[in-house]
């Protein structure tokens, strides 16, 4: 659309109006997957009302409602507030519909523009027609940090743009002379350093502008009034996205697949059971799509019709993976290093070492710690062999509860040295026993290589994320750290080295 | 004949979205009679303006009661009445609620009005100095100064110096200047430090939203079509008739009255009537009562049932077990006690719900993102996900009535049983440490729903008006 009206205006608009309202959509159509209609978009064709609703299936009355309250041609418009669960289609809707009627849009999102520098400084830039290159040092149009510049500068920028567009629309018609400026993620605001300031701000900005031509569009997928701050507003006019329903799930899924039949077959078995657990619709299709591989797996023509007994036959292997699968708990594209398996990340045979003594540091309570690896490796001590008494079964299930509700246990450094000295030197040097010294900062050199460079390792693995290091203690002064590895992380770690774990691990 | 009768509509549509985005058509029949803050406003500010004397004001009211607006009409007047002896500065505490931003912004108002240069980098105490000596300049050329100070609570914090360094120059004889702060704060004037107090005159306008019938006007203002050449007259006519019809209709005024008891100012009305108007059909061209029901459904929602409605079975399963943990009085649980709940729901009601703790992870961290749960701490990164204590953001009755309203929720009766033996709890509330807007959702939790959203909106706005504070 934009190729077409470019040729009839001057240079600068053109620019504009390009960066406003093409290449963002452009952009952000491109990282949202299976949902968009960027076939349409790379030939730049405006898009038809139907075209719209039949590319976001079960969408259809939200689109008529922000249709309906964006209105006509260049009539003013109260601030919109969009709404609901993630990938439930807004900001691609928004941003189609802005293309199906034609009209200049300013996106920023709030999540790219992490701070209200930032912010500002993009709306401006897009406004004022400014293109980050070389020659101005990928600088934007214009400084601004404060809140009262920013609505100066909004202002001036504004009027100007709205001043090209009027004059545009006496030549072109379809244009009209609206801008509108939309906040995407906007719920992020919140969390900002200067959020009870820029949020009232942000709120009332149609207010403070005093522009019937501007309209402002928030995005966000947290509802209203989770926005309520001391500092009131008039509430924008709320537009809600329910999440999918399950008929409209199959649909998005069934788009864009080669085998419609196969697939659907697929769907049948499948989607049901997944939609217990999610119904958000970048997950279900990340989780699916191996699974859906595991399907045709049996089947050697991918175009093949499938029919009854085929299906039936397709279901019952599909049954057993799922199985296995559900064993393995990974069939929900979890992130977690967990499922990443024992093989999967290598590390140095003194990390894991380390790791491992980290999480015993976290997990036993200091006091054991000499029992455990006084004399060899601290075999069971006897109490536990007792029968306990209720009272002390109730203080054991107290203590269990504190323990889950606190979390791994952080310790000092040099616990943590002295742990590590003697697993090491169980695990390598079982005869020299009688070297291990309770005070852990004996580290004389004695014990080979793997003593070295242990803060090195402990400071990476702190990088990794699997050590946590936490503020220094108020009264002693030490810093303290903390593992956050799961336990069977640790374990298999532990299986790894060969190195019996569980001896060690104090258990309530 | 065709596009004339479909552009007629469309003019009639962006006519009466351009009256409900311009305040001040609004406002403007609300206030001619002789003892409306419109003419007392104007007569103060005139008064001040033809005596040649210096005045302050404060024009208090609920957010969106015609603040702004009313005061943009008078200075409309004004401007025409004495178009060289006005000259005016807005400020807004929103954007210059530090005093080095709002005296740069004076100095650079006060250049443009009388076509000064206007430094950039001057300092702060050359803006003020500049701004008490144009003052003296302006009080000798019998040019009055108004200050609109919009959001003036947020001026009375910190040291107020902007507020005194005004006031104080408007103490001595030579200045000509009003100062007009507008507030939805009603204690505003209390918040004033002593020396700044001392100085203000006390003069309060109170701006209370319209009465019933004063709504009735106002809908009828806004809604007509004009009779006139720009629109066809029969069509002008019929609409008119048809508008009418439509305001005088019971059940239109029962959802009137509905949405006005969330909150009657004008404001609040005019969002309703935007959606509306915007739903009105384009093929016919006449507004129907049915587009104002859609109004009221679109706008007057329930976020949290809506949140509830689109979670998934797994989430409902890990919310019904934070609600049993809370009844049974638990203080603090994390994602760990949820589990061991959500294992002892499975042992005893034996469904085959019972989902691998990554994956409820996952549907916890959904439950996170949708803010039905969220950390008690604010402590970040130090502990994992599964540590962190949580606590739930809707109250019992909602999460029944979610229960209730979630369509195909094949495992509704499980999750109901394990749910109903705590529905009515009575004295919920006792062990509520402190009073929250969660809190206050739980207070008012076993009342109906409905009452319970404007319980909460009217909460809000006891908020910004800080008649309660947190």
């Amino acid at each position: 659309m934009d190729k077409d009206g470019a040729s009839l205006l001057p240079r600068r608009t053109t620019r504009s109006l390009a960066s406003a309202s093409s290449s963002v959509p452009d952009a952000k159509v491109n990282s949202l997957g299976p949902l968009t209609i960027d076939d349409l978009l790379v030939g730049g064709d405006p898009i038809s009302l139907d075209g719209l609703i039949s590319s976001f299936p079960g969408r259809s009355s939200q689109i008529h409602q922000i249709l309906h309250l964006l209105g006509p041609l260049n009539s003013p418009i109260l601030p919109l507030f969009v709404y609901g669960g993630s990938s439930t289609g807004k900001t691609s809707i928004v941003l189609q519909l802005f293309r199906h009627l034609n009209r200049p849009l300013v996106y920023s999102s709030c999540r790219t523009c992490y701070n209200q520098r930032i912010l500002f400084e993009s709306i401006l830039s897009q406004l004022l027609l400014h293109r980050r290159n070389a020659s101005n040092g990928y600088s934007n149009a214009k400084r601004c940090e404060r809140p009262s510049d920013f609505v100066n500068c909004l202002r001036d920028a504004l009027t100007n743009v709205i001043n090209n567009l009027k004059e545009k629309s006496e030549t072109q018609r379809g244009i009209g002379n609206m801008v509108y400026l939309v906040f995407d993620n906007f719920q992020l605001v919140r969390e900002w350093d200067k959020s009870s300031t820029i949020l009232p701000l942000l709120f009332n900005l149609h207010d403070l502008l005093k522009m019937p031509e501007v309209g402002l569009i928030f995005i966000s997928s947290t509802s209203p009034d989770t926005f309520y701050s001391n500092m009131g507003y008039v509430e924008p006019i709320p537009v809600y996205f329910p999440d999918y329903t399950d008929g409209d799930i199959r649909q998005i899924l069934l788009r864009n697949q080669p085998n419609q039949n196969l697939y659907s077959s697929f769907l049948k078995v499948a989607l049901s059971h997944f939609c217990r657990m999610t119904r958000q619709v970048d997950e279900l299709s990340t989780a699916l799509k191996p699974l859906y591989d595991k399907y045709c797996e049996p089947l050697k023509n991918k175009e093949v019709i499938p029919t009854g007994d085929m299906k039936r036959k397709l279901f019952t292997l599909l049954v057993e993976t799922r199985e296995e699968t559900k064993q393995k708990g990974n069939h929900n594209n979890l992130k977690h290093f967990e499922e990443i398996g024992e093989l999967d990340f290598h590390m140095s045979t003194s990390a894991k070492y380390l790791l491992i003594s980290a999480f015993l540091a976290s997990r036993n309570p200091a006091t054991l710690d000499a029992s455990l690896f006084d004399a060899k490796g601290g075999s069971d001590n006897r109490k536990r062999k007792r029968k306990a008494s209720e009272k002390v079964l109730e203080k054991k299930e107290t203590l269990e509860e504190e323990l889950l509700m606190k979390g791994p246990g952080s310790f000092p450094l040099e616990r943590l040295l002295a742990i590590f000295q003697c697993l090491v030197s169980v695990a390598e040097e079982p005869y020299d026993e009688e070297e291990q010294t309770h005070d852990g900062l004996g580290v004389q050199g004695g014990n080979g290589g793997l003593m070295n460079n242990v803060l090195l390792q402990l400071s990476s693995l702190c990088n990794a994320n699997f050590i946590y290091k936490g503020r220094s203690c108020p009264i002693e002064g030490a810093m303290r750290y903390r593992s956050t590895i799961s336990e069977d992380l640790a374990l298999k770690v532990a299986r790894s080295l060969k190195f019996p774990l569980s001896k060690y691990l104090y258990r309530r | 004949m065709e596009t004339w009768e479909e552009n007629h509509k469309t003019k009639a549509l962006n006519l009466l979205r351009t009256r409900i985005c311009d305040p001040k058509f609004m406002f403007k029949p609300l206030y001619d009679s002789p003892d409306s803050n419109f003419s007392k406003l104007k007569f103060m500010i005139s008064s001040s303006v033809t005596e040649a004397c210096n005045n302050s004001i404060l024009l208090l009211g609920p957010r969106g009661s015609g603040k702004t607006e009313v005061l943009d009409l008078v200075i409309q007047d004004l401007f025409l009445e004495y178009p060289d002896s006005i000259s005016m500065i807005r400020l807004n505490g929103l954007l210059h609620f530090d005093d080095i931003s709002a005296f740069k912004e004076i100095a650079r108002q006060l250049c443009m009005e009388h076509e000064l240069l206007f430094s950039k980098t001057a300092s702060f105490d050359d803006n003020s100095q500049f701004m008490v000596a144009m003052l003296k300049e302006c009080g000798l050329a019998h040019k009055t100064v108004i200050f609109i100070l919009d959001e003036f609570d947020l001026f009375a914090q910190g040291k107020q110096r902007l507020l005194y360094t005004l006031l104080d120059a408007m103490q001595s004889i030579t200045s000509q200047a009003v100062v007009l702060g507008i507030s939805c704060r009603l204690d505003a004037d209390q918040l004033l430090e002593k020396r700044v107090r001392s100085r203000f005159s006390h003069r309060k306008l109170i701006f209370l939203p319209p009465s019933v019938e004063d709504t009735q006007r106002l809908l009828a203002h806004v809604l007509t079509l004009p009779m006139g050449p720009s629109f066809p007259h029969e069509y002008a006519i019929e609409f008119n008739s048809k508008v009418q019809k439509i305001l005088e209709d019971k059940r239109l005024k029962e959802t009137l009255n509905k949405h006005l008891s969330f909150d009657s100012s004008v404001k609040h009305l005019l969002r309703f009537l935007f959606c509306a108007i915007s739903h009105m059909d384009l093929q016919t061209g006449f507004l129907s009562r049915e587009n104002f029901e859609t109004a009221f459904s679109s706008i007057h929602r329930q976020p949290k049932l809506e949140c509830i409605r689109n979670c998934s079975i797994l989430e409902l399963y890990i919310l019904v077990c934070m609600k049993r943990l809370e009844f049974k009085e638990q203080s603090l649980c994390n994602f760990h006690s949820v589990m061991k709940e959500y294992k002892s729901i499975h042992d005893s009601f034996q469904n085959n719900d019972y989902y691998a703790r990554n994956v409820c992870l996952r549907a916890f961290e959904h439950l996170i993102d949708r803010e039905l749960i969220c950390f008690t701490d604010n402590r970040g990164h130090s502990l994992s996900v599964e540590y962190r204590p949580v606590k739930l953001l809707i109250s019992p009755t909602e999460l029944h009535q979610g229960l209730r309203a979630y369509q195909s929720c094949p495992v509704s009766r499980p999750i109901e049983q394990s749910y109903c033996y705590f529905v009515y709890v009575p004295h919920y509330e006792i062990r509520m440490p402190l009073i929250s807007v969660q809190a206050f959702h739980c207070v008012f939790g076993l009342f109906f729903h409905f009452w319970v959203y404007f319980v909460c909106y009217f909460f809000q706005s006891l908020l910004w008006e800080h008649i309660i504070i947190y």
